[in-house]
């Protein structure tokens, strides 16, 4: 797959590379209901913050950095503001930066903004720049620059990526105060910008930026790219952050397929590498000279149950589903110990996520109670669709089959390999899906209200959508929280999911590499971070 | 798998050597006198009886979850656990049923079918002949592994599309054979008066024609399931077999492929099975062919 | 001798059309609408449209299959859904992989096989005749893929740690890394060699018993001479068939090596092909395939014709 002039490798190869094209759709969506939080943003973040603590010593200059990218192909792009798939997510990481950012823990900080502050109403926000910011070839930074940016983004006749996320932005008020200082305004209150801004597809460009000439901010410049297969970046010498990045060169290699991937890095072809799939992990420890990255993350790949259809209408079916199973057994076997017990609840790093409900444990015996008081008492048969969508769901599945027979359910798995074929995806009565880190009120306008783009379950609660409808009007962070509370309570007593787990993201390089640090986002090798990482030695 | 278009091409001029009458328990008893017939015999014996009873003496269910997965030894896990932490030494005693169902079956489809052919195409000859042959060198023309693929791509694994897929590829390959046999059969003095005395087309072909052509039957039907054993175990192993959590042989060198450095057994127990049973069944293969036509089979003379 | 090589070569077309109908018509049964049973989650209506009109799916079956038959004539095969790129395109770079791996297997495997059974026919019946007759059945009753893992298991992974067990490749052509090249080339050579061990091992000793041989003894001449002057030449003749045919094994055998061995050719380009339900892909690829395996076993025919001496006479 990597040889030279072979053009793009076909991603969803039988590796288990996420198609990230979805969640990019996910993402795009995010518009469907306004999430206020995280409002604030203080002025005096730490620039560093991102990167977390320096703890190493002296970092090494020089050297060039191969990183193998899980996923890619011939429609890679290099846009800051239409990346899609993951080699693209690693790129313009690279070559751009967004005005705020998320740090390893998903709070939101400052980065090219010093300063980003709502008025009263949240519905205008004053952004200022860092002093003596510059775009590769030295041209500097103004807030001219920044409005030409979101303009380019919310292009009604081109919307990028991120125009999904500011559907109420009011582009003909986007206003440069003075070089450092820009004026955002919405229609209606937007008290969650901080966090749209900071995700990968929203960063700075010069006024006539061209993709074609891609120029940022970024840690690195472009120097070379061939879609579907490898991109050259240089260091970038005047990068605010200072004194990164380390390495001289970085070059991106797309490797959809995940056995090439690993043993370009056990060749030494490469020195890390993205998502290595976790029944491999074992695999790399064998090897002295290599290293993995665990990188915890808010990801969760629950089984989908479809409330409005036999035999998951019955609350008392779902929850005895809930009840079959053993969580722990699960993270053990289908991720190989590689990631957290979860509780029917989605948002793990919302602040308002209810980690108190009690943990659901395995419990056979009160299983089969509910199942027999829904008349079930026989046993029951269910298809379970599955797919090789992202690493751990088909395990997964095999899983919960084994798991169902101890409480009478008989388990057919019927695995297909065009799950989200129109007319098919969101029809399934019992099947899976993954999904993103994601704070609740975002998370639940993707898949959750009647008319939410990706509502699986069919969710279509009256009490549920009438409190988090609430929700997202309440600006007073306390008061919603007691909302979003009420909310999961409901799903977490009768909702469509069964959320098992968040799995671990794993990634692997090369003990020379020094610098990687975990990232909860999902995003993996730090969110693609490869300006804070060094060579050891020659 | 390996030789396939030599073997068949061979086996078809095979029996050109006088085509003796039918003595079946004398085929079987000839072969069994060439030592290499008894050791196919016990290989393929013992590996069809792990199948069989494999289930019933196995430590574990095939699904169940013994212990964390990949580890090369574990409590009751002699050969330790696959890459979701079954044990991998009761999936190897639980795989191969299916495996030898599905290529027996495919086998003696693909076998009867060509017969057919080959009898009818041998015996009445004229566009009924030519229609069939012809439409049998298009069917040579997919090497069976990818018309396998073609067919299992579009229409998604099954099992019955499995034995329907690789018995039609065998179809043509024994017809060829089968028709060979017949045509000199059809020139012999009992068919000739036969017909004289008006006998009808079908029950001559069923009553004189089959009768003579066992031998060359039976050897094409060992070489076929040699080959549908091949072909159902690479079909598991491309991922296009039976599918999970099934136990099968192939799929399990599948599953397991990507650690073979850290747990070699997942791989190496059906490996080993599938090569033994197919050696067996190779040899025994070999043996009625020498019997048969009283030469080594293939190529040797 | 000419006509009927004439009427082959016809035949051959004959069959290389019937192929791309069979080929087309399985496509083309994929249930419910083509488009959006390929498009899955990605479609969006101006990409079915674009997508139904590459198909030409609003043409009647015939006109459909008119269109991609004379497209597919000038190497066209459409653009693969799942890189974008033109299919042809895609597919060149690996199918010249796939033929250098063939043309190593073959280029080391043929006159090593024709050694062996040369080797063991002089030594008749002895035991490295024996030993030989046997290594050939037990391997040539292997598939290709377990063969594989076991090389695999012994000279990589298990005893010894020579050889890589996977093709990783690195950006420069396939041949510029012998090192991962070993196993993948040396399974193919253990797969295509025994029959034609076996078939030089008759041939020679049927030479070996020939009269010119043993008058070309009685003159005097070395063994030496009489082997390579005399009977090698006369019993590689029958032999070239089998080559022929082995060759053409390789067109579809290539598939679970490279699989196996994640070598980048067409064979694990269908694979990802049939992964991505890429159609025009798999259309490219099994058209390929079988095209060179009708061709191959053409030549094969011929090069039978032409070493039957009663052929090679009458058509005098």
């Amino acid at each position: 797959m990597s040889s030279r002039g072979i053009p793009g490798p076909v991603p969803h190869s039988p590796g288990r590379t996420p198609p990230t094209r979805r969640e990019l759709l996910r993402y795009g969506a995010v518009g469907a209901v306004v999430a206020p939080a995280l409002a604030a943003c203080g002025s005096t973040a730490d620039p560093d913050a991102f990167a977390g603590k320096k703890d190493y010593a002296d970092p090494r200059r020089g050297g060039r950095l191969r990183v193998g990218i899980a996923g890619g192909s011939a429609k890679d792009s290099i846009d800051a503001h239409l990346a899609t798939d993951n080699t693209d997510i690693a790129r313009v990481y690279n070559l751009y930066d967004r005005l705020t950012d998320f740090s390893l823990d998903y709070k939101v900080v400052n980065s090219l903004a010093e300063s980003l502050e709502p008025n009263a109403k949240a519905d205008v926000w004053t952004v200022t720049l860092r002093k003596g910011l510059t775009f590769h070839g030295g041209a500097p930074v103004t807030a001219e620059d920044v409005v030409f940016s979101l303009a380019r983004i919310t292009d009604p006749d081109d919307p990028k990526t991120g125009a999904a996320a500011m559907p109420l932005l009011d582009r003909d008020k986007l206003k440069a105060v003075d070089d450092r200082t820009a004026e955002i305004r919405f229609s209606e209150p937007m008290v969650h910008l901080p966090e749209v801004l900071a995700e990968y597809y929203n960063g700075i460009v010069p006024k006539g930026y061209d993709p074609k000439k891609p120029i940022g901010t970024g840690p690195f410049r472009f120097k070379e790219f061939e879609p579907g297969v490898r991109s050259l970046f240089v260091r970038n010498g005047d990068h605010w952050r200072d004194g990164e990045p380390f390495v001289d060169e970085l070059e991106i290699i797309n490797f959809p397929d995940d056995t090439a991937r690993v043993n370009a890095l056990l060749g030494g072809q490469v020195d890390a590498i993205s998502q290595l799939p976790h029944s491999q992990v074992k695999v790399v420890h064998a090897y002295d000279h290599l290293d993995v990255l665990e990188s915890e993350s808010g990801m969760w790949l629950p089984f989908t149950m479809r409330v409005d259809r036999a035999p998951f209408d019955d609350e008392r079916v779902r929850q005895a589903f809930r009840l079959i199973v053993d969580r722990q057994q699960m993270v053990d076997q289908a991720l190989s110990g590689y990631g957290t017990v979860a509780n029917d609840i989605y948002g793990r790093y919302d602040p308002a996520y209810a980690d108190d409900l009690p943990q659901r444990e395995q419990d056979i015996a009160k299983a089969k109670e509910l199942l027999a008081d829904a008349g079930h008492g026989d046993g029951l048969e269910v298809e379970l669709v599955t797919a090789e969508i992202n690493a751990g769901v088909v395990e997964a599945a095999e899983v919960f089959a084994e798991q169902a027979k101890e409480a009478g359910v008989t388990v057919k798995l019927n695995r297909v390999n065009d799950f989200f074929a129109e007319g098919q995806y969101l029809e399934y009565t019992f099947s899976q899906d993954f999904w993103a880190a994601r704070n609740y009120l975002s998370q639940a306008a993707q898949c959750a209200f009647e008319n939410s783009p990706f509502n699986e379950t069919h969710w279509a609660d009256e009490e549920w959508t009438e409190i988090v409808t609430k929700a997202s009007a309440t600006v007073d962070d306390k008061e919603r929280n007691k909302l979003l509370r009420q909310a999961q309570e409901i799903e977490y007593e009768r909702g469509g999911y069964i959320i098992w787990g968040n799995p671990t993201v794993v990634d692997a390089f090369s003990k020379k590499v020094k610098g990687f640090k975990p990232f909860v986002g999902g995003h993996p090798l730090t969110a693609y971070g490869f300006r804070q990482v060094w060579f050891e030695d020659e | 798998m390996s030789a396939a278009p030599v073997k068949s091409e061979s086996a078809a001029t095979g029996p050109a050597e006088p085509a003796a009458k039918p003595r079946r328990a004398g085929l079987f008893r000839t072969a069994w006198g060439f030592g290499r017939t008894k050791v196919g015999v016990v290989l393929t014996a013992a590996i069809v009886l792990i199948a069989l009873f494999g289930p019933y003496i196995s430590p574990h269910t095939d699904t169940a979850l013994v212990a964390e997965p990949y580890v090369t030894s574990a409590d009751g896990s002699p050969f330790g656990t696959d890459y979701l932490g079954r044990d991998v030494f009761s999936r190897f005693l639980y795989g191969g049923q299916i495996l030898l169902l599905l290529a027996a079956s495919a086998a003696l489809f693909g076998t009867l079918a060509g017969t057919v052919l080959g009898i009818v195409a041998g015996y009445r000859r004229g566009w009924l002949d030519e229609l069939i042959m012809r439409t049998n060198d298009i069917l040579l023309a997919f090497p069976q592994l990818i018309a396998a693929l073609l067919i299992m791509s579009i229409i998604g694994p099954q099992a019955w599309l499995i034995v329907v897929i690789i018995g039609v590829t065998h179809m043509p390959r024994v017809a060829r054979v089968i028709r060979e046999a017949t045509l000199r059969i059809v020139e012999q003095d009992f068919v000739k008066s036969a017909e004289a005395i008006g006998v009808p087309r079908w029950k001559i072909m069923v009553r004189e024609i089959l009768p003579n052509v066992t031998s060359p039957l039976l050897v094409e039907l060992g070489l076929r399931l040699t080959y549908s054993i091949g072909i159902v175990a690479v079909l598991g192993f491309l991922g296009m077999g039976l599918q999970p959590p099934d136990a099968d042989w192939g799929l399990m060198i599948n599953e397991n492929r990507l650690a073979i450095t850290v747990q070699p057994w997942a791989v190496a127990l059906p490996v080993a099975a599938v090569a033994v049973l197919t050696i067996g069944a190779n040899l025994i293969t070999d043996g009625l062919s020498r019997a048969s036509i009283g030469i080594d089979r293939g190529v040797e003379k | 001798m000419i006509r009927l090589i004439i009427n082959r070569l016809f035949f051959g077309l004959v069959t290389l059309f019937a192929v791309s109908l069979i080929v087309f018509l399985a496509t083309q049964a994929l249930p419910g609408d083509a488009a959006s049973a390929i498009l899955g989650r990605d479609a969006t209506p101006e990409r079915l449209t674009a997508l139904r009109e590459q198909l030409n799916l609003g043409d009647p079956v015939a006109v459909q299959y008119g269109k991609w038959l004379l497209a597919a004539l000038t190497l066209d095969f459409g653009t693969s859904f799942a890189s974008g790129y033109p299919v042809a395109e895609y597919l060149a770079p690996r199918l010249s992989n796939s033929l250098w791996l063939m043309a190593f297997a073959a280029i080391i495997g043929t006159p090593l096989a024709l050694a062996l059974g040369s080797f063991s026919a002089m030594r008749r019946d002895r035991g490295v005749d024996h030993a030989t007759s046997m290594v050939t059945l037990v391997l040539a009753s292997l598939p290709e893929f377990v063969v594989g893992i076991v090389l695999i298991l012994i000279f990589s992974t298990g005893w010894l740690s020579l050889f890589p067990p996977i093709f990783a490749g690195g950006s420069g052509a396939v041949w510029q890394y012998p090192g991962q090249l070993v196993l993948p080339v040396l399974t193919l050579v253990i797969a295509v060699s025994p029959p034609i061990i076996r078939m030089m091992r008759a041939s020679m000793i049927e030479v070996l018993e020939s009269e010119y041989v043993q008058q070309a003894r009685l003159k005097g001449l070395p063994e030496k001479t009489v082997i390579r002057r005399h009977a090698a030449p006369n019993a590689i003749g029958p032999v070239a068939q089998v080559i022929a045919l082995q060759l053409a094994w390789l067109a579809g055998g290539v598939v679970a090596i490279e699989y196996l061995f994640r070598f980048p050719g067409i064979g694990l380009a269908l694979m990802d092909a049939i992964d991505a339900r890429d159609i025009p892909l798999i259309q490219a690829v099994v058209l390929l395939i079988a095209g060179v395996y009708i061709v191959v076993n053409l030549l094969a025919d011929i090069v039978g014709l032409a070493a039957n001496p009663k052929v090679r006479v009458s058509a005098k």
